[in-house]
């Protein structure tokens, strides 16, 4: 799988409350409706103009704070094709997974480009082609390869019951 | 090769031998869930089993309602009522309605945690059960929906870092502060992926309260969890709560005198000082001394952190000092973690004391840790909080939050700006 997209650029640790606010939790339900307040309180330049397709790429410890699930969900369904980051807060690393949305760790890849460049990932050579230059990716480790095969969590767990 | 403690947890829960770095299935103690994010839960599990699903142990799931108890709003009531039709539908017992307070703090009066357990829950902070020595997560819908399936789930096996803490503490400083300057020394993203081990005659003297207070923080560092071997009138206290298995269970967790640590970190206390985390940032770690002055709109002591019996006697000796007043210029709002702590809090007299020097004193919840509650933050407000974050917008769209000690918040409450509690109490 290749995928082409602009680029939203954040630094390091950034939370789930400014992902997704925490007022929201309670009043919003609706998946695209959670898809049109993402990123509300760090960047409402990206809540006003993202779109399907683009990528963000961040620095250390993205996602870190709440638990809510909601802060992968809402850039999952904004089209957000991957995200790359120099590391992942654990909490939010296993939403991600769970909700499908391709998370990449890499530290190269944030010197290099600007907000709103054009950037291609081949997922299956593990391979970033930035500003002219190709930049590798790790696989996911083995275990998590394995649940993502399976469609994610549930289905894994569903399969290992019999039940899919 | 020896084991640390999170192995031993591990090892017991996955029914073999773990390796750091590896990832595993383990078995789940508790697998829980708050009103906040529970119904997400109960749906996505209906969604899954097309309504026709049982959990796999309705003895080993529990839910609280903390976060916003009672509801605010029609919105989240309906949200606890679908939670509450879920449990009844499902045969769960183990419901804490709006009437007990904060789900892990609840779970653990309860004699419901025992040391080496594996528990689950929709709360970020419930990994304070390390404070016992259970490994408590938080995680998102999806892995709490999965492990109501069939009662696991899946963990990486953690490096873990030893902190080992020593001395007294001086008048005036207390954990809170310690862990201040920790999260300020670490950063936020300093624990990514580790368990920790505190260790230490600090931490030997340590009450439950302060355990729960160093553990809950491990998460503003994206620690995976913070343990202490419960020992000495923790141990006695869980035993009490829990009966004797808990003696068993500490036992089966301490960790081998050989066990391999990635580092190890030493920290003195007895030349401690008051510290604050300033806005908008946990990490952003400064001596109460260098902000004082700083006027304030609100104070608020409370939360998973520093909500126990303790934490508001220490807040309430410095209001004794301070002259039993509070400055009419502050709102001040004390929250108790649990309806015990609030009993306790009742029978010394100290309720009638807090409303009687202008302090709004509220039922046990998780209250001011989002806007959603009563008492959010204004734009251009300053608050104050014992809470463990303060994100921007986390309280009040525009606010600002410092993050102190309960001694340093009352201080602050009563003279109506930032205050060293050491220049009231010392």
């Amino acid at each position: 799988m290749k995928i082409k997209g602009r680029v939203w650029k954040y630094g390091d640790d950034v939370n789930t409350d400014v992902i997704f606010a925490g007022k929201y939790t309670y009043t919003i339900k609706d998946r695209a409706e959670m898809a049109r307040v993402a990123l509300e309180d760090l960047d409402s330049d990206f809540t006003k103009n993202a779109s399907p397709g683009d990528i963000i790429v961040a620095g250390k410890n993205w996602g870190c704070g709440s638990s809510r699930e909601q802060a992968a969900i809402c850039l999952k369904e904004r089209g957000i094709g991957a995200i790359i980051a120099r590391g992942f807060a654990r909490i939010h690393y296993r939403n991600c997974l769970n909700e499908g949305l391709p998370i990449i760790i890499s530290s190269e890849l944030q010197d290099l480009i600007q907000k709103g460049d054009e950037i291609e990932i081949d997922f299956d050579l593990g391979e970033i082609t930035a500003a002219g230059k190709k930049i590798k990716f790790p696989p996911y480790p083995e275990f998590v390869q394995g649940l993502v095969n399976d469609g994610g969590l549930i289905p894994h767990v569903k399969k290992s019951l019999g039940l899919a | 090769m020896g084991k640390t403690m999170i192995m031993k947890i591990m090892e017991r829960a996955a029914h073999k031998e773990v390796h750091t770095g590896e990832r595993v299935w383990c078995d789940i103690d508790w697998s829980t869930a708050r009103d906040f994010g529970g119904a997400n839960c109960t749906l996505q599990f209906d969604e899954i089993t097309e309504n026709k699903g049982k959990v796999w142990n309705p003895e080993r799931i529990a839910f609280t309602f903390d976060l916003q108890a009672p509801s605010h709003s029609e919105k989240v009531s309906n949200n606890q009522k679908i939670i509450r039709e879920f449990a009844r539908r499902q045969g769960i017992k183990h419901v804490f309605d709006i009437n007990r307070g904060i789900g892990q703090h609840v779970l653990l009066e309860h004699g419901h945690v025992l040391p080496g357990d594996v528990i689950l829950g929709t709360d970020s902070h419930m990994n304070l059960l390390g404070a016992v020595g259970a490994f408590a997560t938080g995680v998102g819908n999806t892995d709490i929906a999965a492990s109501w399936l069939n009662g696991t789930n899946w963990f990486r096996v953690p490096d873990t870092m030893k902190i080992e803490v020593t001395g007294e503490f001086p008048c005036g400083v207390s954990m809170r502060d310690f862990l201040t300057l920790l999260v300020g020394d670490l950063g936020a993203g300093g624990l990514d992926f580790l368990a920790v081990e505190f260790t230490g005659d600090a931490i030997d003297r340590a009450t439950l309260a302060e355990r729960i207070t160093l553990c809950s923080m491990v998460t503003e560092m994206s620690g995976k969890i913070g343990l202490i071997l419960p020992s000495g009138a923790v141990l006695d206290w869980l035993a009490e709560r829990a009966g004797p298995e808990a003696r068993v269970r500490a036992g089966a967790i301490k960790p081998d005198p050989d066990a391999v640590y990635i580092e190890t970190r030493k920290y003195d206390v007895s030349r401690l000082e008051p510290m604050a985390s300033c806005p908008d940032a946990p990490d952003n770690v400064k001596p109460v001394r260098e902000i004082a002055g700083t006027r304030v709109d609100q104070v608020h002591i409370g939360s998973c952190t520093n909500g126990r019996f303790e934490d508001i006697a220490a807040a309430y000796e410095v209001l004794e000092r301070g002259g039993f007043k509070v400055s009419p210029d502050v709102r001040t709002i004390i929250t108790p973690a649990t309806t015990e702590v609030m009993k306790k809090c009742a029978e010394r007299g100290m309720i009638e004391k807090f409303l009687d020097a202008g302090i709004v004193f509220t039922n046990p919840t998780c209250s001011l840790c989002t806007a959603e509650h009563y008492g959010a933050l204004p734009s251009g407000d300053v608050g104050c909080s014992t809470t463990n974050r303060n994100f921007i917008g986390k309280v009040g769209k525009g606010s600002h939050t410092y993050l102190l000690s309960p001694m340093t918040a009352m201080a602050t409450a009563v003279r109506g700006v930032i205050t060293d509690p050491r220049d009231i109490v010392c």
